[in-house]
């Protein structure tokens, strides 16, 4: 493998490039102004001022310096390592946690039968170079957040294909943070794609430059949340019994043990317990197939989509690298279960977004509300979606989540009202360990 | 609450049949069974595909189309491997693949995808498959055909548009930063449409046993926690039956009276935060918006084949025709479906309401089928599928390829209304012509398309006096610029987009376009012709 990917030692024949040369030896009618292919060209975000120059051939930057990042070896990350090898990107790197699933292999065109079990990042960047001869593509079987700083630095852009809103957020807020002004740099593009069955979107985020991620949280669906008294008392659905026996039935028997939903058995557990219940309440509708569905929320997938949001994303990948193009201003989703719907817009930046907008958030309360309800409405609010939210307030701890003896000394505080700690207009600090950033609430009474 | 006589003793106590953990097959396809199910995956795997050339953005289709296990396909290309096609194509290896005949190096890289799909390399040219006549054509489910010269996309056009079962031509064609997708079939017809809309729970027009049970329901004898969970249909059917005997007969008719009726449910509350009370209220409008057959669906009890029943009638128009029979009864409406969506409500309560839509659907779906012509034999199953997706049924006329550049009012009209779509087709569509006039570059070498030659082939396609789009400059210049370029993140995009039409084409499942489906990868846009 290592005598494989030797970046661009390896010598590109004559003629390899012969499409994508179209594109880079000329420029089209509605290139910027900015590039000028074949001679001194620039790397530069191109709707907005440059603010980012490389003093380097197009090609030459392309082929020989750009790094890239992929975050995601799933199903757009194999489309998206795919697509960047072959427009020419030869330095990539590719971070996933995950390891290759059967359920993958109907999608995840990199790995085969015999890969299940194997990282998903090695296996995928293996394949990558024996396939594409001269790209080195360098795989961290790991999560995001095991790296610093220094390391997000190095790259020049970052494209993710991810299934996790959280992830999502961190590196969001990370790349926000790393922007200096004084440092053009430091400014790395954010690619995002995302998909579910026949719809997806994919997104161009200039950190600090347009609206982030978290400007957008309040677009993401919002989850079914059934309530625990529904399941609990007045079942109605199968997936009511089904959340019945992996919410409340998993920990009565088995107390501390943790359910593992890639568990056959688990799975297999659960069904029966669910199919139990649904019949002693007339329920139908217990399947196998969706009890798994319901306890691994299960987003229905297809190659065809991802390969579209995928080719999206690097497709702005390669305009942003080459400014052969403009690049896309900022947000496009498609439609294709009715013909194919698609909308292309630039999503506002927020002025108040906790993550790149600088100005705190007018929060508006009931003078009753206590501080456990309002940590309530902090997870459940579209705009905010904070889990395990810990506060404060200038002078002082509202209420930790960690360590144990903070958690202690401030559960007192959960039952008081907010009016009681914070006086109007006060501000509240919210930070949550799962999150690289602070939020900060300007209370007003109603 | 529901009084136990109503519960089916049978369906009480019929054991649970237990099912085993899925085998290899259905974990493996576990993420897309969840949208087409086992119908949809048996359509997909009986269907036999031919793919006209090998080009990066053939194998990107292909690919989208092999993995989800689709049963066959076949690559028809007489080309070798040249340096440029082992630059762009994932499914060449690089320099080695160069010399090799391109279609045997494709379809073995694509077959190491997916086990249970058969890859099949016609090494012959376009040419010869053309002369060897339709019977080659119709052993396929479908033809998809990438930037094919002229002539031959021409003569392929026509000879899978004289018969009305021929099977149906994707047309895709790329230069760049821009495409077009075009479908060419002569009908369409799609039962599981996946509509987002529900069917109507007819609650402005309960069915007897509905009716029966909200009457007899003494909300004031309830105990507070049964109050608390009366679904929210039964609360909606008792205010309105009051609602019409004080005014009437009618159902409100004003906003005034809209918003009365609401606050007389409102008033009906015991308790301020009695949720199903508040759901009432929220679904008030389905108790006076009238259920009728939705004008979609009424528009094809017109169609001519639901006239003119005869023995080679597809099944769809015998249904059609028996629900159009059915909607002709009172209450003028479609057979009502068994889905109840969830609300607030005890399971008891629930339950029973379910078992009432369930038999009332039972009923009325006996019913549909006394009126399904004698003597056709239809599908049980399919019957079922038709009932529960009569409110979303969906008709597909569609026409040639060769038509469209001919009917030069359209493309007229177009200018007014799809300008930016208009410059992309005419754009392509004048580097055709061009391309056709022109013997062909060497490889390696490029096409010249000036402006002015392109500008002035679009010209001709549109009406005298019709001008050509603003955004026509664009699209010509970056066709100009690229005249043969196909990009590795164009053709994955488009492989996505052709398989997903494919995919509904194939499963009968989903709405795939009408029209022409326009791409422009430089401001990131699709939109349809």
């Amino acid at each position: 493998m290592a005598t494989i990917g030797n970046g661009s030692a390896t010598a590109d024949w004559p003629g390899r490039y012969f499409h994508i040369d179209q594109i880079l030896d000329k420029p089209g009618p509605r290139t910027d102004p900015g590039f000028s292919a074949g001679a001194e060209a620039r790397f530069k975000l191109s709707f907005r001022k440059p603010f980012i120059v490389w003093k380097v051939e197009v090609k030459a930057f392309l082929r020989d310096q750009a790094k890239i990042l992929v975050i995601g070896a799933g199903g757009l990350g194999c489309e998206i390592l795919a697509n960047l090898a072959l427009t020419g990107f030869k330095d990539i790197h590719v971070i996933d946690m995950d390891t290759i699933d059967i359920s993958n292999l109907n999608r995840q065109f990199l790995f085969r039968s015999k890969d299940v079990g194997k990282s998903k990042a090695n296996v995928a960047a293996e394949f990558i170079m024996k396939r594409v001869p001269g790209v080195k593509v360098t795989p961290y079987f790991g999560k995001i957040q095991d790296k610093d700083d220094d390391y997000y630095m190095q790259f020049h852009l970052v494209i993710c294909g991810l299934d996790s809103v959280e992830a999502r957020r961190w590196i969001n807020a990370t790349l926000v943070n790393l922007v200096d002004p004084e440092n053009p740099e430091s400014l790395k593009p954010l690619i995002d794609g995302g998909t579910e069955g026949f719809k997806g979107q994919a997104r161009v985020i200039l950190p600090t430059i347009t609206s982030c991620y978290e400007c957008s949280l309040d677009m993401l669906n919002k989850q079914t949340v059934f309530p625990i008294c529904t399941i609990a008392n007045t079942p109605r659905l199968p997936e009511h019994c089904i959340e019945w026996a992996s919410v409340l039935e998993w920990p009565r028997i088995y107390g501390d043990k943790k359910m593992d939903t890639d568990n056959p058995d688990h799975i297999s557990w659960l069904y029966k317990t669910a199919s139990a219940r649904a019949k002693e309440f007339n329920i139908e509708g217990v399947t196998w197939s969706l009890t798994q569905g319901v306890v691994k929320n299960i987003i229905p997938a297809i190659a065809s989509t991802n390969a579209i949001i995928a080719a999206a994303c690097c497709n702005e990948a390669f305009k942003i690298a080459t400014s052969s193009a403009a690049c896309l201003n900022n947000y496009f989703m498609l439609i294709g279960t009715d013909s194919v719907y698609s909308y292309t817009f630039e999503h506002e930046k927020r002025s108040d977004c906790p993550v790149c907008g600088g100005e705190s958030l007018d929060f508006p309360i009931s003078r009753d509300l206590t501080v456990e309800e309002l940590i309530e409405m902090l997870t459940e609010k579209q705009d905010i979606q904070i889990k395990k939210p810990s506060l404060s307030a200038p002078t002082k701890q509202i209420y930790f989540q960690a360590p144990p003896q903070l958690e202690q000394a401030t559960r007192p505080n959960l039952e008081k009202k907010v009016s009681e700690l914070i006086p109007e207009g006060g501000e509240i600090t919210v930070t949550a360990s799962t999150l690289p950033f602070s939020l900060s609430l300007n209370v007003i009474y109603t | 609450m529901m009084s136990p006589e109503t519960q089916d003793i049978e369906q009480a106590t019929t054991a649970i049949t237990e099912e085993a953990p899925p085998d290899r097959k259905t974990r493996r396809y576990d993420r897309q069974l969840r949208l087409w199910a086992a119908t949809g995956q048996a359509a997909l795997e009986s269907a036999h595909l031919l793919v006209l050339s090998s080009s990066a953005t053939s194998t990107s289709i292909l690919k989208n189309l092999v993995l989800p296990g689709v049963g066959a396909f076949t690559i028809l290309d007489n080309a070798v491997v040249t340096p440029a096609d082992a630059g762009n194509n994932f499914f060449l290896e690089g320099p080695e693949s160069i010399g090799k005949p391109r279609a045997q190096e494709a379809v073995r890289l694509l077959e190491e995808l997916n086990e249970g799909v058969r890859g099949h390399a016609d090494l012959r040219n376009v040419e010869q498959l053309l002369s060897a006549g339709k019977s080659e054509l119709f052993k396929y489910t479908l033809v998809i055909a990438h930037n094919l010269p002229q002539s031959q996309v021409e003569r392929l056009s026509q000879l899978l548009w004289e018969d009305d079962d021929a099977p149906p031509l994707v047309i895709v064609r790329s230069a760049g930063f821009l495409a077009e997708i075009f479908i060419q079939q002569h009908e369409h017809t799609i039962i599981e449409s996946h509509s987002e809309t529900a069917p109507s729970l007819r609650i402005d027009k309960p069915f007897p046993a509905l009716l029966q049970y909200a009457q007899a329901l003494d909300l004031d004898a309830l105990d507070p926690t049964d109050h608390a969970h009366v679904p929210y249909v039964i609360l909606l059917v008792k205010a309105m039956e009051k609602w019409k005997q004080e005014h009437n007969g009618l159902p409100p008719q004003t906003y005034a009276e809209k918003k009365a009726f609401k606050e007389a449910i409102s008033n009906m509350k015991r308790k301020i935060d009695e949720e199903n009370f508040e759901e009432a209220e929220a679904q008030a409008y389905r108790s006076w918006t009238e259920t009728k057959v939705p004008s979609e669906v009424a528009e094809l009890f017109d169609d001519p084949k639901v006239q003119t029943l005869n023995a080679s009638t597809p099944p769809f128009f015998y249904l059609l025709a028996a629900l159009k029979k059915f909607a002709a009864q009172p209450p003028y409406t479609l057979p009502l479906s068994s889905t109840l969506p969830d609300m607030k409500a005890s399971t008891d309560t629930y339950i029973g309401l379910q078992k009432l839509y369930k038999d009332q659907a039972e009923q009325e779906r006996n019913i549909f089928k006394s009126f399904i012509s004698p003597g056709v034999r239809i599908d049980d199953d399919l019957i079922d599928s038709f009932v529960k997706n009569a409110h979303a049924l969906k008709v597909i006329r569609g026409t040639s390829w060769n038509s469209i550049d001919k009917n030069t009012i359209a493309l007229g009209n177009a200018a007014a209304t799809s300008p930016k779509q208009l410059a992309i087709h005419l754009a392509l569509s004048a580097a055709s012509c061009l391309a056709s006039k022109a013997p062909a570059p060497s490889q390696g070498e490029l096409p010249v398309f000036t402006i002015e030659a392109l500008t002035q082939e679009a010209q001709s396609l549109l009406p005298p006096g019709v001008e050509l789009p603003e955004e026509f400059e664009f699209t010509a210049g970056e066709i100009a610029r690229s005249p043969t370029a196909d990009l590795p993140n164009t053709a994955a995009l488009l492989g996505g987009l052709v398989a997903q039409e494919v995919i509904k084409m194939v499963t009968k499942q989903y709405i795939p376009i009408a029209g022409i489906c326009t791409v422009d990868l430089i401001e990131t846009w699709t939109g349809i012709l």
